[in-house]
């Protein structure tokens, strides 16, 4: 894509650095000579006042050093079960027990790793591993201790749910992994790790079900993450603008969602999660338009219901993109279908308004994109405070003192809300930004340009594809067995197949003649 | 690269567009600056101009309710007149002198003075059909005194006297022509049309209303004949239109009087040619209730309710029969589709005798069939006062 | 090859559908009206016949020279010089065609909703989209069409429905009162506009699997047809003898929807519906043309060429015609026999030629 020609040849030679990196050859290893190993590590954590290095002898007889960083890891442990066994002196190691058999033999720790490198000790000490480095031995041991300060699993603020799971994803990784593995436990549920950001070295991994994933998906994904360079990731976000398809578009083309529940339904039809380090939110790709309109509780709640809520939001989504603009085409270019009576009743309340119906909508929506922004960032306490200000300034006295008419709050305050009814974010903001155009178009040649900014609009949407799967499937190009669950939501038994994405794929999720009565109940 | 560039020019062409369509907003009007028209009438004046007369609503008017409290001024339409050589003439000069745009695309009522039609309707309904924004469903009406007096009055129900029209017309006492139908008339050379007739009342005295007045026959372009409400009746049932009609009996044997309602009715056409004899055959079937009953009769008896079924035919018959002696025979204009009747059945012979048709439909022989029945006796079955014993039987 | 999507046959259908349908709808009451009286709503069936003849010349064609277009077999047919030839001037009349239809489409928008604005905006907008949709290739349009086919039906149907109420059955008598002539004759423009249906032969080489082409090219002749028939038929229920007297009947009829006071003057209904119809049919032509000229130059890539055929389009559309009048008369004299000619008779005659060649070779 035009990406890839903006960034010119200077990527490619990072990428082969990248990867000589993986690679043992460009290491140093580490030296027989403990003070050696301690000068090394003294000079590049230098000025790092987190940095603790522990001298100590084993047995009384090894020199050994224990380094590791305040704060990553847990120092009670470290002492209980590595120190204090390690610096006991007993009769039986006269011996000359291998010193490395000896660590293992004294060390009552699960997680007890070889280190060769000083590479290898900067990055298991960075993730809170402690190292222990022993004098005349080319290797180390890393004790797997990490601890540090996590937020607990709350509910997630932007996807509540009244039915499902309450919890949601956290800053830590090793959480989120849990959370997930606990969810599928079966060992197809795979998990590849990565390493991004020069600096930051953010932790991302990769995570699909084996069997139901596509692996040249899987393929595709590692090398646009693989492609990244960047100094640092500071939340799933910068990796997703650089993965998306097409990045000049306004619409989202990966899901971002802060639910284990939503990812795990999404791994089980064969999507693949990235999961990064330090943001709560995990990217889902691939993914269609629809996906942006269905929320998780869909699939909790009764079918019938869930298949009605989607088409409200299918409405509402209509209305959230088309109503200002309609009706400032109506008002300016199409009166005659207004009915009579509400047409002077529409007239009577602009009579005194000064600004004509388009400059009218603009100062509306604006001003009511302004008290979204603004009661998002604001304390909840100050929110109120907002909120009634919007009510009462905007949608009373504006009113009353003539500079809108009382129609056009009610075609703002419609909007507004259908566009909070859009489950993602990402697609609502999109969607609310691209009303803007609209209303221009609509004030300029009446429907007639609301009609030429939809077909804009779906042309763009076709052009769109996210990892290979066209935007608009599985309506464009239609697959009629993928209606059931975007047009509609079919009862779980009817759900038999999984949604076709790209390549090759495993078919069927369950079997099929599932469907519950009473007779079968009686067997 | 080459995409990229080609992206940089997509996007030059997409700013010098918005930047062509930015020039301007041809077409927009603001909702307040339309002088939306409500009703329009058609007058002629002595010196044979077009007086046109516009009915116009007033927004300011209807403001006072909700906000800043201001009172309601003034009234709620305002009607103006001007005379010119053709109605966009008229127009024009109309223009001049009001501050907002003219809007005919809520107009739903015009009035045409009998002064008018008498001369010839055709090349004044065209403006209705050739500029954009009339509605073609606009309600047609006669009006045999000056037509600025029917847009002045005031209203009690609706918005305006044109809105009062419209919805006595809607009600189907008498005619319901639309401009479609009166084109598609005018189109058709050998049939005639009715248009409603409306005129000003003074009764009570001091107030002013509408009423709907019978009817006007418009025979090849001119109106030549007017007939009153129960003749407006009877081309209705011919029409196979008619809604909402009452017949009042005064049966045999008994005093007082009986009144029905008609439910449903239906009109069947069909013309028969038999050895060069051509006569349209009427079927009529009908279905009415007892809505009141002044006799001791027992409804409920089904001899009595065959007898007055009977009485009923007769008395539709009877009523038909005054309708088609005098517009059929006196007048001699087709306002019933019989001639679209024998047209539809046989093509070919009417192709034939097209020309002829004039001459032939006052002489045409019709027979009407008309079937009643009396579907329910309505909520009381026999008078009140006498006993269900001494419900005379007879 | 030049288009590297493909499609489905299905993705043909919904575009080939509104190809066709978009200017016909709105249109055809009126020319057939005009001969065929009462009758105008049998002239679609007798039309539908040259729809097919099209389909199956287009797909014997196909079937002798897989994975190319008319442009393309033309030269293997009769040889280089004069296959550049037919093609140029098949090249032509489509441009010419869609200039035309662009017109059309800027003369009625013009003439029913915005009076004032400029003919060159309306135009250029609409190429403007067009040209994106044609510049987004084969799989862009097919997707977009397949989402606005819906759209379509759904708003065609509404009128229909809200229409139902209005009508009048009568009018359709007496059925074929003047014998098979007028409805005949009422057929003789619309069977040029079924023509249009050899564009089928710049997707049958695109589709994904390549058996389902003459199915569902047939299944889309069918489709207009019963559109076709519907709106000449309900046009007429509603306006009679009056319907050739209005330019656009169809319109007019859903101007005189009024239900309960509320629903009334869906007339920009059918202007949505028309306008994602000119889009689709626009882009159609405009996509055979830009496809078709690149491969008369051989070229390697057809996007270059998209904004310059877009420019060449709206000036053919600005300068084709002067007036609404003449483009009617144009459209109802000229045109027909022009078309006939391209849409036609050459396919027909190269069609013939390859047979005997093929035999020959044999």
């Amino acid at each position: 894509m035009a990406w890839n020609l903006l960034k010119p040849k200077k990527q490619k030679k990072k990428k082969k650095q990248t990867a000589t990196k993986q690679s043992k050859q460009g290491q140093n290893p580490l030296s027989t000579n403990l003070s050696d190993n301690k000068n090394q590590l003294r000079s590049i954590y230098q000025d790092c006042s987190d940095f603790i290095l522990r001298s100590f002898m084993i047995s009384g007889k090894h020199q050994a050093i224990l380094i590791y960083m305040d704060g990553l890891s847990n120092r009670e442990e470290i002492d209980d079960n590595v120190l204090s066994p390690l610096m006991v002196k007993t009769q039986e190691d006269q011996s000359d027990l291998q010193i490395d058999k000896l660590i293992k033999n004294r060390v009552s720790i699960s997680d007890v790793k070889e280190v060769k490198t000083i590479e290898d000790c900067i990055q298991l000490i960075s993730s809170g591993n402690p190292v222990v480095l022993v004098n005349n031995s080319k290797t180390g041991f890393s004790v797997g201790l990490p601890q540090w300060e996590k937020r607990s699993i709350e509910a997630p603020e932007a996807e509540k749910a009244i039915r499902g799971p309450r919890e949601g994803f956290v800053e830590t990784l090793a959480v989120n992994i849990s959370m997930l593995r606990r969810k599928i436990r079966s060992p197809k549920l795979k998990m590849q790790s990565m390493e991004i950001g020069r600096y930051t070295k953010t932790n991302v991994i990769i995570t699909y079900i084996d069997g139901v994933v596509d692996k040249t998906l899987v393929e595709e994904v590692e090398n646009r993450l693989k492609r990244i360079d960047i100094d640092g990731i500071l939340d799933s976000g910068v990796i997703e603008e650089f993965i998306e398809d097409n990045p000049y578009s306004p619409f989202p083309q990966i899901l971002e969602t802060e639910r284990p529940d939503t990812v795990t339904g999404n791994l089980l039809e064969g999507r693949i999660a990235i999961l990064v380090d330090g943001s709560p939110s995990a990217l889902i790709v691939p993914i269609t338009f629809y996906s942006f309109l269905q929320a998780n509780e869909d699939y909790y709640n009764r079918f019938l219901i869930a298949t009605a809520i989607r088409w409200l939001r299918f409405i509402l989504v209509i209305i959230s993109l088309l109503l200002p603009s309609l009706y400032v085409a109506l008002l300016t270019f199409h009166q005659e279908m207004i009915p009579t009576a509400l047409l002077i009743s529409m007239a009577s309340s602009r009579e005194q308004v000064p600004f004509p119906a388009i400059v009218e909508v603009l100062i509306m929506e604006i001003t009511f994109e302004a008290l979204r922004e603004a009661g998002l960032r604001l304390p909840k306490q100050i929110g109120s405070a907002v909120s009634i200000v919007g009510a009462l300034v905007i949608g009373e006295s504006a009113v009353s003192a003539g500079i809108v008419s009382a129609p056009m709050v009610i075609v703002v305050a419609i909007t507004g809300i259908a566009s909070f009814t859009i489950p993602r974010y990402s697609a609502a903001i999109a969607l609310r930004m691209l009303r803007f155009p609209l209303i221009f178009l609509g004030g300029m040649l009446g429907l007639l340009g609301i009609m030429l900014g939809i077909i804009m609009v779906i042309v763009h949407l076709s052009t769109l594809r996210s990892f290979g799967v066209p935007y608009l499937s599985p309506m464009a190009p239609m697959k009629y067995s993928e209606i059931k669950d975007t047009m509609m939501r079919a009862p779980w038994w009817k759900l038999n197949k999984r949604p076709h994405l790209t390549g090759e794929y495993n078919e069927y999720r369950q079997s099929s003649g599932q469907k519950p009565s009473p007779i079968r109940g009686k067997d | 690269m080459h995409l990229l560039r080609t992206n940089i020019l997509l996007r030059t062409i997409l700013i010098c567009l918005l930047l062509l369509v930015l020039n301007g907003c041809w077409d927009r009007v603001e909702i307040n600056d339309l002088a939306i028209v409500m009703g329009i009438g058609l007058d002629k004046t002595e010196e044979g101009d077009i007086e046109l007369s516009v009915q116009i609503a007033n927004p300011k008017a209807m403001a006072g309710s909700g906000s800043s409290g201001g009172q309601s001024s003034g009234n709620p339409i305002v009607v103006e007149t001007v005379t010119g050589r053709t109605i966009f003439d008229a127009r024009s000069k109309l223009q001049e002198s009001l501050s907002r745009q003219l809007f005919e695309g809520h107009n739903r009522v015009i009035f045409i003075s009998k002064a008018l039609a008498e001369e010839g309707i055709q090349k004044h309904i065209d403006f209705f059909a050739r500029f954009p924004s009339p509605r073609l469903r606009a309600n047609i009406f006669i009006v045999d005194s000056k037509v600025i007096d029917i847009l002045k009055v005031p209203s009690d129900f609706e918005l305006n006297s044109s809105e009062v029209a419209r919805e006595l017309a809607k009600l189907k006492i008498g005619m319901n022509i639309t401009t479609k139908d009166l084109l598609e008339q005018l189109a058709n050379e050998s049939s005639s049309i009715a248009l409603p007739s409306i005129t000003v009342e003074d009764k009570p005295v001091g107030t002013k209303g509408l009423r709907v007045n019978g009817s006007a026959i418009i025979k090849e372009n001119k109106m030549v004949g007017e007939i009153d409400n129960a003749l407006s009746r009877g081309v209705l049932w011919l029409r196979d239109e008619i809604k909402l009609s009452s017949v009042t009996l005064e049966p045999e044997n008994t005093e007082g009087y009986i009144s029905f309602k008609l439910l449903r009715s239906s009109t069947d056409l069909s013309p028969t040619i038999k050895n060069g004899k051509w006569k349209m055959v009427v079927n009529i079937t009908t279905e009415d209730d007892v809505v009141e009953n002044e006799t001791n009769l027992d409804v409920l008896d089904p001899k009595i309710t065959d007898k007055l079924e009977k009485q009923l035919e007769q008395k539709v018959t009877e009523r038909i029969q005054k309708t088609l002696d005098y517009v059929q025979k006196e007048i001699g204009a087709d306002v019933f589709g019989f001639g679209e009747a024998f047209y539809r059945k046989f093509p070919k012979q009417w192709n034939k005798e097209k020309d002829m048709w004039a001459e032939k439909f006052p002489e045409l022989e019709v027979e009407i069939n008309c079937k009643a029945y009396i579907r329910r006796p309505g909520r009381s079955n026999i008078p009140q006062g006498t006993q269900k014993e001494e419900g005379v039987k007879k | 090859m030049l288009e590297k999507g493909k499609i489905s046959a299905l993705q043909m259908t919904v575009l080939l559908y509104p190809t066709i349908t978009a200017t016909a709808i709105l249109v055809l009451p009126a020319t057939t009206g005009n001969f065929a009286k009462q009758d105008m709503w049998l002239s679609p069936i007798w039309a539908s016949i040259f729809g097919y003849l099209s389909v199956f010349i287009a797909y014997l064609l196909h079937h002798y020279y897989p994975q190319k277009t008319l442009i393309q077999f033309s030269e293997k047919i009769v040889g280089v010089i004069p296959g550049k030839l037919i093609s140029f001037g098949f090249l032509f009349f489509l441009l010419h065609t869609n200039g035309l239809n662009l017109r059309d489409y800027g003369e009625f928008v013009i003439g029913n909703f915005l009076p004032k604005t400029p003919m060159i905006v309306i135009i250029l907008s609409m190429a403007f989209v067009c040209a994106i949709t044609v510049y987004g290739g084969l799989e862009v349009m097919a997707r977009a069409s397949q989402f606005f086919f819906p759209v379509f039906v759904v708003l065609f149907l509404f009128i229909i429905i809200l229409l139902v109420p209005v009508l009048n059955p009568e009018n359709i008598f007496p059925i074929l009162g003047e014998g098979l002539t007028p409805s005949l004759k009422g057929a003789l423009i619309p069977s040029q506009w079924f023509n249009e249906f050899i564009l089928i032969s710049f997707f049958l080489p695109y589709l994904n699997r390549n058996g389902k082409g003459l199915k569902w090219g047939i299944i889309a002749v069918t489709l207009v047809m019963i559109t076709l028939v519907i709106s000449n038929l309900f046009s007429l229920l509603l306006f009679g003898d009056l319907t050739p007297f209005f330019t656009y009947p169809f319109m007019d009829a859903a101007r005189y929807i009024s239900i309960a006071d509320f629903l009334q003057h869906v007339e920009s209904i059918i202007m949505a519906l028309w306008v994602t119809g000119m889009f689709i049919k626009i882009s159609v032509f405009y996509y055979a043309v830009v496809i078709g000229v690149a491969q008369w130059l051989d070229l390697t890539n057809y996007r270059p060429i998209v904004f310059p055929i877009g420019f060449l389009l709206v000036v053919v559309s600005i300068w084709s015609t002067p007036s609404l009048q003449k483009l009617i008369d144009f459209s109802g004299t000229t045109w027909p026999f022009y078309a006939f000619l391209f849409q036609m008779l050459i396919p027909i005659s190269l069609l013939f030629i390859a047979i005997i060649r093929k035999k020959r070779s044999k």
